[in-house]
């Protein structure tokens, strides 16, 4: 291999041109205005449904946490292990704060997004956040739409099924759900889940896992821990159920 | 065999192979670089440390470096810039993914769902299977471009000649 006086400064070249280039369109992407769009256009005299904010936590904590989430994702039912801990840890210190985000990979997912926003309405969305990811691995394998399930689940947790069965095919509340994803796609959310700390980001449980704990404390002017790296084995269970075999 | 001056390169044997193939190792790996610079590190964070085998220490370190060095020696391929040691990183960093995929499938008895190899944002999306076969493929294309000396329409080429 020959190098010589000529290539170095081609490579210079080539190397100013590749990072400028990166650099520059990276700096006009992140100049470009967010649009959402809602998606779907609304039926002529549909009513305008604005999402009800999903937070769980005081609204004065310190610590604001948003997940962007999709209710049939493994990996989003294994953080929320993780999500519980931290909520335990540092109680009254932390308010969470839950964007729908569903995959489009994910046959079942914008059914359980679309129940669990009428939930919301009622008040009661954490109930029934909580139902979807425990009982994940029941619906997500259903090889129809597992809308009855939706309703039992609802009805368990004491939904007024009027009222829920009119929303569940409220093109409304379809268009708020992607909203709520297209906002998060703006801020270049592509995986789930997603957490924002103001400026940082956690993508996935491992990220929260190592990461979040101590972000968490540094805003509330903790001195940082050492997170243990091996995990518990029921800890690796939900991370090998978050993945696809093959 | 290096080029003599004056010799016409498309006579060399599977000249139009090394050409297609430089073209789509560098491709690939160009594009799996630039999506994954356009996006925020930390998507690719999440990706490696879905990897379980991964060791978390070394996650910070690599995730900004990896894109850049897909990008780079991608695009030095697709010049023909230094193609034999861009086509030697490039092979380097395709065995080392053929690695890491059949490591984990092993330890952890798992793959995660998509290999993350294009960006979360990116139009292709594969799965870690479909990458390894991928993966294979430029291991051993790589190889042969590292050791193959006359790159047709390269930047090498025009440097190389004689003034």
């Amino acid at each position: 291999m020959k190098i010589n006086f000529r290539s170095i400064i081609v490579g210079v070249i080539f190397l100013a041109i590749l990072v400028g280039g990166i650099f520059f369109l990276k700096m006009k992407k992140a100049q470009k205005p967010v649009e959402v769009s809602r998606g779907i256009p609304l039926p002529a005299g549909a009513m305008i449904y604005r999402a009800p904010e999903k937070a769980r936590g005081p609204s004065n904590a310190p610590v604001k946490l948003l997940e962007y989430s999709d209710f049939e994702c493994p990996a989003c039912r294994g953080v929320q292990d993780v999500v519980n801990e931290l909520f335990k840890k540092y109680p009254g210190k932390i308010q969470l704060t839950f964007k729908h985000y569903p995959l489009q990979n994910h046959r079942w997912s914008m059914y359980a997004h679309q129940a669990a926003e009428c939930m919301s309405v009622q008040g009661k969305f954490w109930a029934y956040h909580d139902k979807l990811y425990t009982k994940q691995q029941e619906w997500a394998v259903s090889l129809t739409p597992p809308v009855e399930t939706f309703i039992k689940y609802a009805q368990e947790i004491g939904a007024d099924m009027d009222r829920l069965g009119a929303c569940l095919s409220d093109v409304a509340v379809t268009r708020e759900i992607y909203a709520e994803k297209e906002q998060g796609t703006a801020v270049q959310v592509s995986a789930t889940p997603t957490f924002f700390l103001g400026k940082e980001r956690f993508v996935g449980p491992k990220e929260m896992k190592e990461r979040a704990e101590n972000a968490v404390r540094a805003v509330l002017g903790l001195p940082p821990i050492s997170v243990p790296v091996n995990q518990k084995p029921a800890e690796s269970q939900a991370a090998n159920a978050a993945k696809t075999g093959i | 065999m290096p080029l003599k001056q004056g010799s016409n390169i498309m006579k060399l044997p599977g000249y139009s192979i090394y050409f297609l193939g430089r073209i789509f190792i560098g491709l690939v790996f160009a594009y799996s670089g630039y999506t994954k610079l356009m996006e925020p590190v930390e998507n690719f964070r999440g990706v490696m440390a879905s990897y379980e085998i991964i060791p978390y220490a070394v996650i910070p370190i690599l995730a900004p470096v990896i894109p850049w060095i897909e990008f780079v020696f991608g695009a030095f391929m697709i010049l023909g810039f230094q193609s034999r040691a861009s086509a030697f990183v490039l092979a380097s960093m395709s065995f080392s993914f053929v690695v890491l995929i059949l490591i984990t499938r092993i330890v952890t008895g798992a793959l995660p769902a998509d290999c993350g190899c294009f960006g979360e944002g990116s139009i292709i999306h594969l799965t870690p299977m479909q990458v390894l076969f991928l993966d294979i493929f430029n291991t051993v294309m790589g190889i042969r471009l590292a050791l193959y000396r006359n790159h047709l329409f390269s930047v090498d080429f025009i440097l190389n000649k004689k003034d």
